[in-house]
Formats: C-alpha cells, sequence, structure tokens
C-alpha cells in the first residue's frame, strides 16, 4: 500500500512522535500525583510548608506535558512534510521516465497537476494525525491504566472495561451509517454537483430563458442535499454520542465507586485502602485515559480522506512495464542513416492489437517523409518512438548523433504560460534576437503586427481567455521549430487547424527552409494536399508500414 | 457593507437553528466541567466524612448530579452534531440558492468571468468554507464564551473575587493569544495561495509541454524548477502548521498554569477558613474543565482569514446576502404580444472584437432574409465566434451595429431577445440532467412526442432506441455519457426546440461524421427555410451551394462580398 511504502524512510518521525506522545502521558500522570497529593496534604496534614516545593514540580510537569505534545505534533508535521516531498518529486521524476505518450494515458495535464497539488495535500492528515493518533491510542490508555491499577484495582477495571467497548459500538454505528451513505451516495454526488453544474451552464441557461426556473432548481435541491445528508449524519453522529456516554459514564462510576469507598461504604477488594489523594488521582486520569481515543476518532476521517487519496495516486506511480530502452547510436559511415527502426513492435494493451507491428523504417539525412494513415493507424505512436519518448516491445531504434536533437510538434501543439517570446525562445540558442524571432514568426505566418497580438512579442499568452487559437498556436510551434538549430523535425499533423490556403503557404515555407539546411521532416498527415507535397510517402495502416516509393 | 456584514446577512435566515446548536455545545462543554468539578466535590467531601471530619454529607443529590452530567453530556453532544449540521446545511442551502440568483442577474460581461473552471471551482469551494462558519468559528466562540460566563459566575458565588478574575484573565489571555496567532497566519496564507497558483501554472507546463520540454532539452530545468518550488510552498506550509500547533499547546499549558493557581489560591482560602476543602477541589477542577472549551478557540479564530476572504469574494462577485430575493423577477416578467412576428435582422458597419485592442473584423454590413442562410467561413482565429457572439447580443461591438427589429440588439430585455435569437455557440453545453431535462429547458410544457421529433430531426432518436435508451436517460456532467458528436445534436434539438425565428450556428455539426452531417442537414434545411439564420463554418464546401456566403477578412471588408450582402436587403 502506498501510505505504508511512503511512511518507510522516515519511520523515525513516527517513532519520535509516539515517544513524545508516550512521555506527555507520563507527565500527566505525575501531574494528576502531584495535584491530588497537593490537596491530601492540605486537607488531612495542613500547615506542611512543602506545598510550594509540590507546586513548583506540578509547575514542571505542566511544562514537560506541553513541550512533549508540541513536539509529538511537530514530529508528525516533519513526517508528512517529508512524505509529500519525497511523492512530489517521484511524480515529476516518473513522469520524466514514462514519458509524454504514457502521461497522457494517465491523465490530462489538469489532472496531474491536481493530483501534484491537492491529492499529495490531501495525505497530510494521515501522517499528521492519523498515525500518531493510532499508536497513541493503545500506548496512552494503557499506561494511564498501570497507574490507576497502582491505586486500586477496581477503579483500573472500571476503565479497563469502558474502553474496549467504545470502538466495538463505533465500528456497528459507522457500519450502519456506510450503508445508509452507500445507499444514497448517487444521488448525494449529484445533488451536491448541482450548483456547479448550473453555474457553468448558465449561458445556456439564459438562452433557454430558464434562469428563473433554474434558481428555483437550485434552492430545492440544496434542500433535497440537506435532508438526505441529515439522514446520513444522524446515524453517523451516534458513534460520537457513543464515545461520550462511554467515557462520561466511566468517570462518573469512578467518581461515585471512590465516594463510596472513601465513605467506608463498600468493603470488598481494595476499597479499604483508598484515600484522597488515590481516589482523586484517579478521576484526574480519568478524562485523560479518554482523550487519546477521541483523538484517534477525530483522525478517522484523515485516514479515510488519504485512503482515497492515495488510490487516485498510484497508477501515476507506476513504472511502465518494459524499461526504457535507449536508441542505439548509428555511425557515420559513407552512406550514413539518420534514424533507424529495425523490426519494431509496440503494444499498448498487452491484450489489444499492435501499435507498431513488425515496422522497419531507414531515414536519410536531408529526407522529407509522410506518415500517412487513417486515425489509429499508429502515426503518433511512429513519432513517439522516433523521439524516444517510448520504447518498442521488441526490434531496435536507431538514432545518429544529429537526430538526438529534435524539434517537436505534437497533434495539439503546447504554450507554455509567459509571453511569446518566452515560448520562442524555448528552442533557441542563448542570445538570439527580437529580430529573428520576429521573422520566424511571420515565416511560420503570424506577423507580429497580427491585431491577435496587440503586445507584439510580449503578447501573454495562457492568461484567462487571451490564448491564441488553435491555429495561431500551431504557428507558433512551427517558428520554435524553425528556430532550433535541430536537424531532425517530428510533426504531427503540424497544420491540422488551419485552412486549405494558409496549410499550402505554411508547407511551402517549412520546406524551403528544410531543404536549404539540411533538415530531415517526418510528417504524421491524412490530408493528401499535405503528402502530396513530400518526397517520400510512407502508409501506415494497423501497425504495418507500405512504403510508396520517391515521389 | 463589511464582509462581516455580509457574514451576519447570510446566517440570519437560520439564526434558530445555529442558536440552537450554539446552546447545545456550550450545554456539552459544562456538563463535562459540571461532571469533573462535582466528582472532584463529591470525592474530597466523602473523604472527609469518611474521616469524620464532616458531618451530615448528603448522597443522594452529589451522585444524582454526576449521573445526570454524564448523560446530559452525551445527549448535548449528540444534539449538538445534529443540530449543528442541519444548521450548516440549511445556511449551504439558502446560500447556494442566494449566489445562483445573484449571479443569474449579473450582466452578461460580470457572468462571463464564470466561464472559467478554476474561478467556478473557487465559487463552490467558497461557498462550502461560509457553510463551516456556524460549526467552526462562531459555535466554538460563542459556547466558550458561556461556558467561561457560567465558570466565572459560579467562581465569585463561591469564592473570593480573585477566582473570579482569574478565569476571565485566563479566557482573555486565549482571547488575545489566538488572535494574534491567527493574525501571524493569514499574512503568510495569503503568500501561500499566491505561490501556489505559480506553482500551478508551472506544473501545467512540465505536464502539459514535457514533449516539448524534452525535445528542445529544457526538461531537467523545468524538474528543478518544479521542486524548487514546491520545497518553498511546503516550507511555507510548516511553518503555518508549526504557528497553529505551537499556539495549541500554548493555550492549553496556560490553562494548566491557571488550574495550579487557582489551586494554589483555593487551598490558601481553606487554609483561612474562607472556603472548605470541596469547594476548593471543585474550582481546581472547574478550571481544568475549561480546557476543553477554551482550547477550540485558536484553531476557530485561524480559520475567519479564509471565511472572511470567502465572503469578500462572494461579496464581489455580486451576491446577495439576503432579503431581496424576489426582486429581479419583475425585470423579467413577461413581455405581452408581438412572439410570432418576424424582426428584421442586419449589420450595419460592424467591429467586432475585444474591448481595448485592435478590432477583429471591421465595416461589416448585411441582412438577414428568411430562408437564405448566411454562411461566415474564413480560416481560423480570424473571430468567427466573436462575430456571431456579438450577433446574439452577448458581446458589444467595438463599432456600428446589429439591429434586431430595428433597435440595437444588446438593448432588448433578455426575455424578448431569446424568444427572438436562438444561439447555439461553439462549445456545447448540457445540464447535468436527463435528455428530456434538457431538451425543456425554458419550455416544460412540451410533449415527449415534439422531443422525439426533435430528435428525429437530428437523426438522434434512432441511435437513442437503438441503445434502448429513453428521454430519461442521464446524459452526466456535461453530457459526458453521450459521445461529442450525439452531445452537439443534443443541442441542436435544444435549440430547434426553442423555435425562434432567428437561427445563429457556430460550427454546428462539429463532432459529426461526413455522412450523419449530410443527413442532419437535409432534415434541418426545411426547419430552415422560414427563419433567418447565420452559420459560421470552417468547411463552406458542404453547406448547400445556393445560401449566400461571405468569407470574414481580417480588420478589413472584402468588397465583392459588400456588395453581395447589400443585393439580399432588397
Amino acid at each position: 500500500m502506498l501510505l505504508r511504502e511512503l511512511l518507510k524512510p522516515h519511520r523515525h518521525w513516527l517513532h519520535l512522535s509516539w515517544s513524545a506522545g508516550v512521555g506527555a502521558g507520563l507527565a500527566t500522570i505525575a501531574l494528576a500525583g502531584i495535584i491530588a497529593w497537593i490537596v491530601h496534604q492540605a486537607v488531612f496534614e495542613p500547615g506542611t510548608a512543602a506545598a510550594w516545593l509540590w507546586l513548583g514540580l506540578a509547575f514542571i510537569a505542566v511544562i514537560t506535558r506541553h513541550g512533549l505534545q508540541a513536539l509529538r505534533d511537530w514530529a508528525g508535521q516533519q513526517l508528512a512534510f517529508r512524505v509529500r516531498g519525497d511523492l512530489r518529486e517521484r511524480m515529476v521524476a516518473t513522469a520524466a521516465r514514462i514519458g509524454p505518450v504514457h502521461l497522457a494515458h494517465r491523465g490530462h495535464s489538469g489532472a496531474w497537476a491536481s493530483r501534484y497539488q491537492e491529492q499529495v495535500e490531501a495525505l497530510g492528515g494521515y501522517y499528521t494525525r492519523y498515525l500518531p493518533a493510532l499508536g497513541l491510542a493503545l500506548a496512552v490508555p494503557l499506561v494511564l491504566l498501570a497507574a490507576a491499577f497502582t491505586q486500586d484495582w477496581v477503579a483500573g477495571l472500571l476503565l479497563l472495561f469502558s474502553a474496549p467497548l467504545i470502538p466495538v459500538f463505533m465500528a456497528l454505528i459507522g457500519m450502519g451509517s456506510q450503508q445508509v451513505h452507500e445507499a444514497q451516495q448517487d444521488r448525494q454526488n449529484r445533488l451536491a454537483g448541482h450548483f456547479l453544474d448550473r453555474i457553468r451552464n448558465l449561458d445556456l441557461l439564459r438562452r433557454s430563458l430558464a434562469l428563473d426556473a433554474a434558481a428555483d432548481e437550485v434552492a430545492e435541491t440544496a434542500q433535497d442535499y440537506r435532508r438526505l445528508s441529515m439522514r446520513v449524519l444522524r446515524v453517523a453522529f451516534l458513534s460520537s454520542a457513543v464515545m461520550e456516554f462511554f467515557s462520561a459514564v466511566a468517570i462518573g462510576l469512578v467518581a461515585i465507586y471512590v465516594g463510596f469507598a472513601l465513605l467506608g461504604f463498600l468493603d470488598f477488594g481494595p476499597a479499604g485502602q483508598m484515600t484522597l489523594f488515590s481516589g482523586l488521582f484517579v478521576l484526574l486520569l480519568a478524562p485523560e485515559y479518554f482523550q487519546p481515543l477521541r483523538q484517534f476518532a477525530q483522525s478517522y476521517h484523515d485516514r479515510a480522506g488519504a485512503v482515497a487519496a492515495a488510490e487516485a495516486l498510484a497508477p501515476l506511480l507506476l513504472e511502465p512495464s518494459l524499461p526504457k530502452t535507449e536508441p542505439e547510436p548509428l555511425p557515420a559511415g559513407a552512406a550514413p542513416l539518420l534514424l533507424r527502426l529495425d523490426r519494431v513492435s509496440l503494444r499498448y494493451d498487452p491484450d489489444g492489437p499492435p501499435a507498431l507491428d513488425d515496422l522497419s523504417l531507414n531515414v536519410a539525412p536531408g529526407e522529407d517523409v509522410a506518415i500517412v494513415g487513417p486515425s489509429g493507424s499508429g502515426k503518433s505512436t511512429l513519432l513517439a518512438l522516433c523521439a524516444g519518448f517510448i520504447s518498442p516491445d521488441s526490434g531496435t531504434l536507431g538514432l545518429a548523433e544529429p537526430a538526438r536533437h529534435f524539434a517537436w510538434m505534437g497533434q495539439r501543439a503546447h504554450l507554455f504560460h509567459g509571453s511569446l517570446r518566452d515560448n520562442l525562445a524555448l528552442g533557441t540558442p542563448p542570445g538570439t534576437s527580437d529580430r529573428e524571432l520576429i521573422a520566424a514568426l511571420s515565416a511560420a505566418g503570424l506577423p507580429v503586427d497580427d491585431p491577435t497580438l496587440p503586445k507584439g512579442l510580449d503578447t501573454p499568452i495562457g492568461e484567462g481567455n487571451r490564448g491564441l487559437s488553435g491555429g495561431q498556436a500551431q504557428r507558433v510551434a512551427l517558428a520554435r521549430a524553425l528556430l532550433s538549430n535541430s536537424r531532425l523535425w517530428l510533426l504531427d499533423e503540424p497544420t491540422s487547424a488551419l485552412d486549405p490556403d494558409t496549410e499550402d503557404d505554411l508547407l511551402s515555407r517549412v520546406l524551403e527552409h528544410a531543404r536549404q539546411r539540411g533538415v530531415t521532416i517526418l510528417l504524421a498527415t491524412h490530408h493528401a494536399a499535405v503528402y502530396g507535397r513530400m518526397r517520400r510517402v510512407v502508409h501506415l495502416d494497423q501497425g504495418r508500414l507500405r512504403e510508396d516509393g520517391d515521389v | 457593507m463589511s464582509d462581516w456584514g455580509f457574514l451576519r446577512q447570510v446566517f440570519r435566515g437560520s439564526r434558530v437553528w445555529t442558536g440552537s446548536a450554539y446552546l447545545l455545545l456550550a450545554l456539552t462543554w459544562a456538563a463535562g466541567i459540571a461532571l469533573l468539578a462535582l466528582s472532584g466535590w463529591f470525592i474530597t467531601a466523602s473523604a472527609l466524612a469518611g474521616a469524620g471530619l464532616l458531618l451530615g454529607l448528603e448522597l443522594f443529590t452529589p451522585s444524582a448530579g454526576i449521573r445526570a452530567a454524564a448523560l446530559l453530556r452525551t445527549l448535548a453532544r449528540y444534539g449538538e452534531r445534529v443540530i449543528g449540521h442541519e444548521a450548516v446545511l440549511r445556511v449551504l442551502a439558502s446560500l447556494r440558492a442566494r449566489s445562483f440568483a445573484s449571479i443569474s442577474r449579473l450582466p452578461i460581461a460580470s457572468q462571463r468571468q464564470l466561464r472559467s473552471g478554476d474561478l467556478q471551482h473557487r465559487l463552490t469551494a467558497d461557498i462550502d468554507t461560509l457553510d463551516g462558519v456556524p460549526l467552526r468559528i462562531t459555535g466554538p466562540v460563542v459556547a466558550a464564551a458561556l461556558a467561561v460566563l457560567a465558570a466565572t459566575v459560579l467562581a465569585y458565588w463561591l469564592a473570593p473575587w480573585p477566582a473570579a478574575v482569574l478565569i476571565l484573565a485566563t479566557a482573555i489571555l486565549t482571547l488575545a493569544a489566538s488572535l494574534l496567532a491567527a493574525r501571524l497566519g493569514q499574512a503568510r496564507g495569503r503568500a501561500l495561495v499566491e505561490r501556489r497558483s505559480r506553482q500551478r501554472v508551472a506544473l501545467l507546463d512540465y505536464f502539459g509541454g514535457l514533449a516539448d520540454l524534452i525535445a528542445y532539452g529544457r526538461a531537467d530545468a523545468q524538474r528543478m524548477l518544479l521542486d524548487e518550488l514546491d520545497r518553498e510552498q511546503a516550507r511555507g506550509v510548516l511553518l503555518q502548521e508549526r504557528v497553529a500547533l505551537f499556539t495549541d499547546q500554548a493555550v492549553q499549558g496556560l490553562v494548566a498554569m491557571t488550574t495550579l493557581a487557582m489551586l494554589a489560591l483555593a487551598l490558601h482560602w481553606h487554609a483561612a477558613d474562607a472556603i472548605d476543602a470541596p469547594v476548593a477541589v471543585l474550582l481546581t477542577l472547574m478550571t481544568l474543565g475549561l480546557n476543553e472549551a477554551l482550547s477550540t478557540l485558536p484553531g476557530a479564530f485561524w480559520r475567519t482569514g479564509e471565511s472572511l476572504q470567502a465572503a469578500a469574494r462572494l461579496r464581489d462577485l455580486g451576491v446577495d446576502p439576503g432579503g431581496r430575493a424576489a426582486v429581479a423577477t419583475a425585470e423579467r416578467s413577461p413581455i405581452e404580444g408581438g412572439l410570432r412576428d418576424e424582426p428584421t435582422f442586419r449589420a450595419r458597419n460592424l467591429a467586432i472584437g475585444f474591448g481595448g485592442e485592435h478590432p477583429l473584423v471591421t465595416g461589416l454590413d448585411f441582412s438577414l432574409q428568411p430562408g437564405q442562410p448566411l454562411v461566415i467561413h474564413g480560416r481560423s482565429g480570424l473571430g468567427k465566434s466573436t462575430l456571431l457572439e456579438t450577433l446574439a447580443g452577448e458581446r458589444p461591438p467595438l463599432g456600428g451595429m446589429v439591429a434586431l427589429a430595428g433597435r440595437e440588439v444588446g438593448a432588448w430585455p433578455e426575455l424578448r431577445l431569446y424568444r427572438w435569437i436562438g444561439y447555439l455557440p461553439q462549445e456545447t453545453l448540457l445540464l447535468d440532467t436527463s435528455i428530456a431535462g434538457n431538451l425543456r429547458l425554458g419550455r416544460p410544457e412540451l410533449t415527449d412526442q415534439a422531443l422525439w421529433t426533435a430528435l428525429e430531426t437530428v437523426d438522434l432518436a434512432q441511435a437513442l432506441r437503438r441503445e434502448g435508451l429513453g428521454l430519461d436517460y442521464m446524459v452526466g456532467e456535461m453530457g459526458r455519457r453521450l459521445s461529442g458528436g450525439q452531445a452537439r445534436r443534443l443541442a441542436l434539438a435544444w435549440l430547434i426546440l426553442r423555435d425562434t425565428p432567428i437561427i445563429l450556428l457556430d460550427e454546428p455539426f462539429s463532432g459529426l461524421d461526413r455522412a450523419t452531417e449530410r443527413r442532419v442537414l437535409a432534415r434541418l434545411a426545411p426547419w430552415l427555410a422560414t427563419r433567418r439564420a447565420v452559420i459560421v463554418t470552417h468547411a463552406p464546401e458542404r453547406l448547400p451551394a445556393d445560401w449566400p456566403r461571405h468569407a470574414i477578412q481580417p480588420a478589413t471588408i472584402a468588397p465583392a462580398c459588400h456588395g453581395h450582402m447589400q443585393h439580399q436587403e432588397t
């Protein structure tokens, strides 16, 4: 289980927390003893001057107790701090290891980001509260119980028997409320999400002239939600009532037993030896005896939240089933190749059809190759393989040295938060001038004085609704490729969001640029207008390759 | 009105419930204190009586009192939980209803900010934060005040005045420490929130742009940046948690010290024969018992910051805290007559775009004729969708005007506007309810037969029947239980059932395969023949060739098109 696994390297913080908690329990015993002793002395042997000394000791006990309790909580926080840090570093590292293709299979970037932030945060309570409380709910009552037994075993038994009843009843009630909860969970979730859904659809409701009706519906649903939730809560709250009942009754019973023993009404067992000191001591211990149980009960929902979060996080941390293999270097010989795929096969799903099936392809420097096929034929997979984002299950990928620095354009171009300049600078060597950036932009069909770029190169991207359209984003990504000194370009449907005229225009410029500089292009597309411009076309169908010959 | 005033208004409606919950919480604590103090008194008195130092100790009252306190504590705790949550959920219900009603009355420009998912989530989170105010903030504060007051009165009655002063002073010190810690925490909290959104941006860039980062050799740098940002953020969180933890222990330690001081005082008074021994023990244990109430204060004040921020944001959104729920319905009261008439629709020298920026398109002139849908096409990013939004009256034009029945489109009251204009935007909007619920939106009177007919037109009826799905099929959040093409067609069916004389369609067939698109178009054409329509598309060649076309150009007009449109006006 992920939660336990994460704990392992930092277990000592938990041990520190537990030790501090037990230490605080011992200080509590001392404090109760000292107070009982001071009272006993004052009542039966008044005038003893040592009272101030005992008060001084009590003062030290208080300081010790709260110091240790602070240490207990602090250690729990340190534990959570370290576990969360580990986990986040692991998420980021795993993402890099599995590569962008497998990453996307496990959820979109927003899901990753909110898991990184919120779900990891939700683990905190498990380590700061639940785990420390779990150990202390067992240890501290036992220590206090032992102290009570030294004074009077009947009072000790009273406490001993009341405590185990609490978890039993709470478990019974917990099961009951779980049943009620499960029976209504679907409805409850829908009612809870109703408000957000209607806010999302404000435009639709306005256009339907249904805003007022929706407002009534929101009010009604909120009331339904209340009624439904209360049905569950009324059962669930019985558990805290049980907790209170047993602890209050136990304290009351101890008090009445001690009182009657002191009065001499009871003549069995140790009742005859009861003193004010021992009676008061046991009474002061009684509420402290239940305190760790109460804290444990309160931290129980931390565990539930953490378990749910861990379930969402665990799939993100899985390593790929086959280890990633590094591409083999290709020798620079007489007729050098830039890229060689040798009998490559790959499946995403071990039981599914192969994404690439026994595929071989040689690409020489300066070639431009169109990879053509219907959607789902493996075009993107082939490109990702050449980029090294995924490794083949069998067969080898060879890359010559220049191919290790490549320009990439995915199906949906990703633009980074920042200015247009920041986005272009991603692929440029340091010291590239604005003039070069602007030139690359207009070569990519996005002149810098375009009305949608009000601040030119300083136009912010990715803030609010001021993002660029899909086609503009593709052009920025193309400009990025133009600016890079990469000798291999891997382009996945680079013009899918553009209209035919723009597409044609842009392709001419890209190919011209590539031929001038000897850039090798691998381009996935299913548009005849696009692959018609390429000198070499290979067809992909269900992961198998068929060559057209030179065009 | 201050943020606190706003909160007070919000909770006014459920005052009886919250008040009862506060009283029950105070009672729970009081019963706990009574249980401990009475037990101490009883034990000490018994010890004295057993030693023959106290005569005539009456046993029934104290032991009955102890039993009553134990029982009362249990019942009060259960009642406090149940009634407290009843109060919270009532507040939540009224707050949701009010927020929605207020937001629905905002001008469109203000509503538009709620299109961002982050803001929507923040709104719901803010409301959830506020609903916790009675249980987690005011409840503990009010109940602690009541418990302290009761203890002070009792101490004043049983012992010389310094006992009461000691209790009061402790309560005030606790209050001061809690407020101070909360202030410290809030200042840090704001910085944390800010850093958190910076972190989120970096995360989205890493996870979303990993391919590009690897390609251009920046992945490791971004990864280090993330780890650095997280360490910084986590240290901030840790520091904040530490302030909370030390305040908690400081307050508990303070109450323990006060108990010792009370013990010393009580024993001193006992030695001076001012009070007897059982009362001395009672005073001590009563002070000890206050710990339960006072130790909740740091947490309560710690949370005020986030609640006030939530209240401030809701106030900024224009949420009405109460009292005026019925006002705006008058503004939307029906306008009689004229619903079946055929309003004219034309654009005159129209310029569109975002305020404060270069216009996207200028000098647009056209007039719509029934049965001649105007096809607007052009390459992506030129502002086709913005144009349609402007035509629908949802975005003010940068110049010129859109005239609906001779009057600026944005000047019509909503009720009239949306009975004339049916607007299907690019983004498919569907409610998380049944197919019927989506289709009957704003037209609850429609029969099942009418719904099936509309579904027939968009070629969805057969598919639904084949899969055995009826009108009560739940489409899921944002229509996720339908395919993209099915969702689009369901939205089209909604538009058909709106039955408006003017139709504005933004890429109506996106997500549909060619065959389905042709079928839907064939069935839609006769329906469009009686209406004035604008259709925005990137693939005009798929629409009937006899429909007039307008190629959109950046910030200029195409003269040929201009003439064409003028011609139509005749």
